[in-house]
């Protein structure tokens, strides 16, 4: 390795696909709220917004009102949830454009849906909602990233885990949009480069990786699921080693091809991690839940790991963990 | 403001709610533990009824713990915890002096405006947003009576952590006080009309006494507890079932409308 850098003279600025993102660190959809946030700071909160781009929780054609209750419990170094989406619906998302207007960084929407036609019409409402709206009354919504973690009312499988389903939905949406579109892909498959490469084949420019591990905890009182949804997915630095093996994987199957890295994200390091996998963004979820300040502190501790590497910026070491291991 | 609230790194404001605290007092009380943080922004914002999320300290744990504030007195806020796992665990074992990371107040506050008598029920742990209550109550010129259920002997020894004026005491075992529930203490109590109720503990206290004021016609609050994610509102991970809907806990929570709750 070179010698250490001036943190200061780090360029954290990078290109994901069409993006231009003054960092590599982004919100995973569902783990911060704009508004919310908005909120509880004192000061000019849109000069100081964390994320190098926003992703809001996901919306889906319909508002949904998620599982019932308990949703949410800590595991091992991890968590457990199950919100079920719940959100407004698509056109109450739109309504509510003007309120986060002010934010400079980009908008990357979380699309759900069960089948391709629900995912098609909620981005058709966005950009006509979009093509409508008077310069400022609008984010800048930049792109779009389907979460295919949802049930496929076809087969009641996971869409993301079904490479025929992934593509359709992708070739649907592709059809609304010329906007960057990210594909959010579930690690709940055998291999994960198969439907990386059915949601590049079928026009995906991006791909997000990786969601939620389905699993399991017990009240341990009843020795029932204690969840009310049974299942949940598990998030954290439990699953950060599965994930970095996976973003390596479909690195190096799909090179080339911009891939924002999740899992388990608590640190400036884990961050680089998921970069040196071929990651070229990464996103923080659950360590958001330890406070709005983290993101914050991630983005410069990111910095600083680069800097004391002799790395002058993410792209110099995206992919030093693939070199010699393929 | 000394020692707290460091604010962001990079630009001039701050996040309202985040405050670097130390311990100022431990007190065990049977199974119960009450922390004493010297907390003067907490402090200066905080309703009775709110929480804070305390950072689980020493590493290790993801999740803040959601904990109503049980008094705030001056700079100084209290918390009263009970052993749940191994989080409560750590967090009963700090010390004077000890560095404790929290974020508050949050959520919906008990509203004590025009109450002339307050009626304060609660069961276990859920005694312990009462406390700062009671305190605002009696403040304000309200009659504050207070009924507490606890299990056994044990549990009730936090009850000498409480000074509220008149505190009425049932044990399950009828080792301390009233043998029995609170509803037993409760059908003993002579109410007057228009008494406000402020429950909060186990979700089939809250049904009963619900049930109880129905019956009386007696208006009520009741804080509920949850786990909890983010504690901010973004996770939507602590939601109950209400007769306005699905509500999260930390944001249009923990304090409902008694007749609105569905325990």
């Amino acid at each position: 390795m070179s010698a250490a850098l001036d943190p200061a003279s780090v360029d954290l600025s990078i290109r994901l696909g069409a993006l231009r993102l003054e960092h590599p660190i982004v919100d995973a959809s569902g783990t911060f709220d704009l508004l919310e946030s908005a909120l509880r700071y004192e000061g000019d909160f849109f000069a100081a917004f964390p994320f190098a781009a926003y992703v809001p929780k996901t919306v889906t054609l319909e508002a949904r009102q998620g599982n019932p209750p308990p949703r949410v419990m800590e595991t091992a170094s991890g968590m457990i949830n199950a919100i079920g989406l719940e959100n407004p619906g698509a056109a109450a998302f739109v309504a509510g454009f003007s309120r986060w207007a002010q934010l400079r960084q980009p908008v990357i929407v979380s699309v759900g849906g069960n089948t391709p036609d629900q995912f098609a019409a909620v981005v058709r409402l966005i950009e006509q909602r979009l093509s409508a709206a008077a310069p400022g009354e609008s984010p800048r919504i930049e792109g779009y990233e389907l979460n295919v973690s949802c049930p496929n009312v076809a087969t009641g499988l996971q869409i993301g885990a079904d490479q025929a389903a992934t593509a359709a939905v992708v070739g649907a949406v592709r059809g609304e949009t010329a906007r960057f579109l990210l594909v959010k892909l579930t690690p709940n498959v055998s291999d994960v480069t198969v439907p990386a490469r059915a949601a590049v084949e079928a026009g995906a420019d991006g791909l997000s990786l990786v969601n939620t591990f389905k699993a399991m905890v017990l009240d341990r009182q009843t020795l029932r699921p204690f969840l009310g949804n049974l299942t949940g997915g598990l998030c954290g630095p439990a699953i950060k080693p599965i994930a970095l093996r996976m973003v390596g994987e479909v690195a190096a199957a799909l090179p080339g091809v911009p891939i924002v890295g999740m899992g388990g994200v608590m640190t400036g390091l884990d961050a680089l991690e998921f970069i040196a996998c071929g990651a070229t963004a990464v996103a923080v979820g659950v360590a958001n839940f330890g406070g709005l300040e983290v993101a914050a502190r991630i983005v410069s501790e990111l910095r600083a790991e680069l800097a004391a590497r002799g790395l002058s910026s993410p792209a110099a070491a995206r992919g030093l963990a693939l070199a010699g291991a393929a | 403001m000394s020692a707290v609230c460091a604010g962001g790194h990079e630009s001039p404001g701050q996040w309202a709610e985040t405050s670097h605290c130390r311990v100022a007092g431990v007190s065990h009380h049977g199974t119960f533990t009450a922390l004493d943080l010297t907390a003067p922004r907490i402090a200066t914002k905080a309703s009775p009824g709110q929480f804070v999320m305390v950072a689980v300290p020493g590493g290790g744990f993801l999740l803040r713990r959601p904990l109503s504030l049980f008094s705030v007195r001056g700079e100084r806020v209290g918390l009263l915890i009970e052993r749940r796992g191994a989080g409560t665990e750590r967090l009963v074992s700090l010390a004077v002096g000890d560095a404790v990371d929290l974020a508050g107040p949050l959520g919906s506050a008990f509203p004590i405006d025009g109450v002339s008598d307050a009626l304060l029920v609660g069961g276990g742990i859920g005694c312990a947003p009462l406390q700062y209550l009671s305190d605002a109550l009696a403040a304000a010129g309200s009659a504050v009576t207070a009924v507490f259920g606890f299990r056994d002997q044990r549990a009730a020894r936090v009850a000498h952590a409480f000074s509220i004026s008149r505190l009425l005491i049932a044990s399950e075992d009828g080792s301390v006080g009233q043998r029995g529930t609170v509803l037993d203490a409760l059908r003993d109590l002579e109410v007057r009309p228009g008494t406000t109720a402020y429950v909060c503990g186990p979700s089939g206290m809250i049904a009963a006494v619900q049930d109880w004021c129905a019956r009386l016609g007696l208006r009520g609050y009741a804080s509920l507890e949850a786990h909890m994610a983010c504690g901010t509102g973004a996770c939507h991970g602590c939601v109950v079932d209400t007769a306005q809907g699905r509500l999260r806990v930390c944001s249009e929570g923990p304090v409902f409308a008694l007749e609105d709750v569905r325990p």
